[in-house]
């Protein structure tokens, strides 16, 4: 994880450096920048609870989960975070917050009915995990550097139509074009180290919450019960199969996986609940 | 798309069936299991073809003659559903696991593999022991499907269709592959076996 952010930073250190050496005016663009970057870093929470239709409650009317949330947060050493409840049947949950002391934690209606206690509050601790880790800060400031390698994309797309800013023509068409490949370049790079970070985070949250619960497999559990995988398992008796079988010509093991992996934010389902329970095991054997 | 991705799927049944004796023994050293002796394969019968109308004496030369001959005992069982048993025991679970698979092969060679459906090792996963019994704890059952050459987990929780403990069999699927089992990667063609006569 640290390798990916030290990549990151590396990224874009050198990127900084090779645009003031191509002499780009990134002076200019900064106040525009810094204008995305406050908006994301102090209103998030907001937007977020503006968009998902998060509602916040009270101790009133959410007892036993305010409960439980102080439970774990106590055990974090962190403070109560704000409670939110979204109204939808699909079970899922989430935290925001840039520290501690601002953060949120919400579930849906949906997963409140789905898991009983003991898994819900592996979910909750694994999200209060992704707080006390300081993710959101870490993706905030990783994903700022991308929106901001888009964002000056977009500028050198519109310059090199229009040719430059306010009669600045010093530089050559060639060199300009040089610029925006490496933009470009940089964005895709930038983007895929993201999206790794994301994982680890989320390896991160699922292991800290683990350790604080002292039960991976409550986890693994909730996991598999909101995927819905567990419900894939047939009523079928296997001796009303016909022989229709023989004839699939793709076995079901060549289809999926793997190439999906670099591109989605959390890790694949089987891989996190593989690893909670190694986790489990190690934690039960009291091997290391 | 299964929650088992990774390995690849062995060509032949063998080195599929195999995996079987490694997992055993590992569940065994851990203390997991207890020894286990029974097995099965079910098959679709037909009377029509010589070698499995006397399928007796058929088994009898394969199992008990010559160089491969084993201590293998079996039982020939139809069940209500209109397929027949050869039910195997034995105390040696490796030499159980050959000899399940030296059956199915035969049935393969003289009658091909569209009507073999499926060998079926009983195990016993350790939990509550109770005194003076052997096997104890929950009874488990390994499929393994002759046409997808992989193996689930079955824990039937009853004799009706569709009565299986199903977030046990997701758990024990996960943990099986993880000591080296070949887990059929797609749940929903892990079909139970209700009704297995041993």
């Amino acid at each position: 994880m640290y390798f990916t952010m030290a990549m990151l930073g590396i990224l874009y250190a050198v990127f900084a450096l090779f645009l003031l050496g191509a002499g780009t005016p990134i002076i200019f663009i900064l106040p525009i920048i810094g204008a995305i970057f406050i908006v994301q870093y102090f209103m998030s929470d907001r937007l977020i609870l503006m968009s998902t239709g998060a509602k916040t409650v009270s101790e009133e009317q959410e007892p036993a989960l305010h409960k439980m949330i102080k439970t774990l947060a106590d055990r974090y050493e962190m403070p109560m975070p704000k409670v939110a409840v979204i109204d939808t049947a699909i079970p899922n949950a989430f935290a925001t917050g840039r520290n501690p002391k601002n953060s949120l934690v919400a579930v849906t209606t949906g997963i409140q009915q789905r898991l009983n206690e003991r898994e819900l509050q592996a979910v909750i601790g694994h999200e209060l995990a992704h707080v006390a880790n300081r993710d959101m800060r870490v993706l905030a400031v990783a994903n700022f550097l991308v929106t901001l390698t888009s964002f000056l994309m977009t500028m050198l797309f519109w310059n090199m139509l229009f040719g430059g800013m306010g009669g600045r023509r010093n530089n050559n068409g060639g060199g300009m074009m040089m610029v925006y490949l490496v933009t470009i370049i940089v964005y895709f790079i930038g983007q895929l180290l993201v999206l790794a970070l994301t994982r680890y985070r989320e390896y991160g949250a699922d292991h800290t919450g683990a350790e604080i619960s002292g039960d991976p497999g409550a986890l693994a559990d909730a996991l598999e019960k909101i995927s819905g995988t567990v419900a894939n398992i047939p009523d079928k008796d296997l001796r009303k199969l016909q022989t229709a079988n023989a004839f699939l010509i793709i076995p079901a093991a060549l289809k999926g996986q793997g190439s999906m992996n670099l591109f989605s934010t959390h890790p694949p389902l089987q891989e996190r609940v593989k690893r909670l329970r190694e986790l489990e095991q190690r934690m039960r054997y009291g091997l290391r | 798309m299964g929650i088992f991705g990774g390995s690849k799927t062995p060509k032949d049944d063998w080195s599929a069936m195999s995996t079987v004796i490694k997992a055993e023994a590992k569940l065994q050293t851990l203390g997991e299991i207890t020894p286990s002796r029974r097995a099965g394969v079910i098959y679709r019968n037909s009377d029509d073809n010589a070698f499995l109308g006397s399928i007796e004496s058929e088994l009898k030369s394969i199992l008990y003659v010559g160089d491969g001959a084993t201590k293998t005992s079996f039982e020939v069982e139809d069940d209500d559903r209109g397929m027949r048993w050869i039910v195997l025991e034995d105390g040696n679970f490796s030499d159980l696991v050959s000899s399940v698979y030296t059956v199915g092969n035969a049935i393969n060679m003289n009658d091909g593999a569209d009507n073999l459906l499926a060998a079926v090792f009983e195990l016993y996963f350790t939990g509550t022991v109770e005194d003076n019994t052997y096997r104890s704890g929950t009874r488990t059952y390994w499929i393994y499907r002759y046409d997808r050459k992989a193996f689930y987990p079955f824990v039937p929780t009853g004799e009706n269709e569709g009565e299986r403990d199903r977030p046990t069999e997701a758990r024990l699927g996960m943990d099986l592959r993880e000591h080296g089992l070949t887990i059929e990667k797609s749940l929903t063609e892990w079909m139970g076996l209700w009704g297995i006569p041993f």
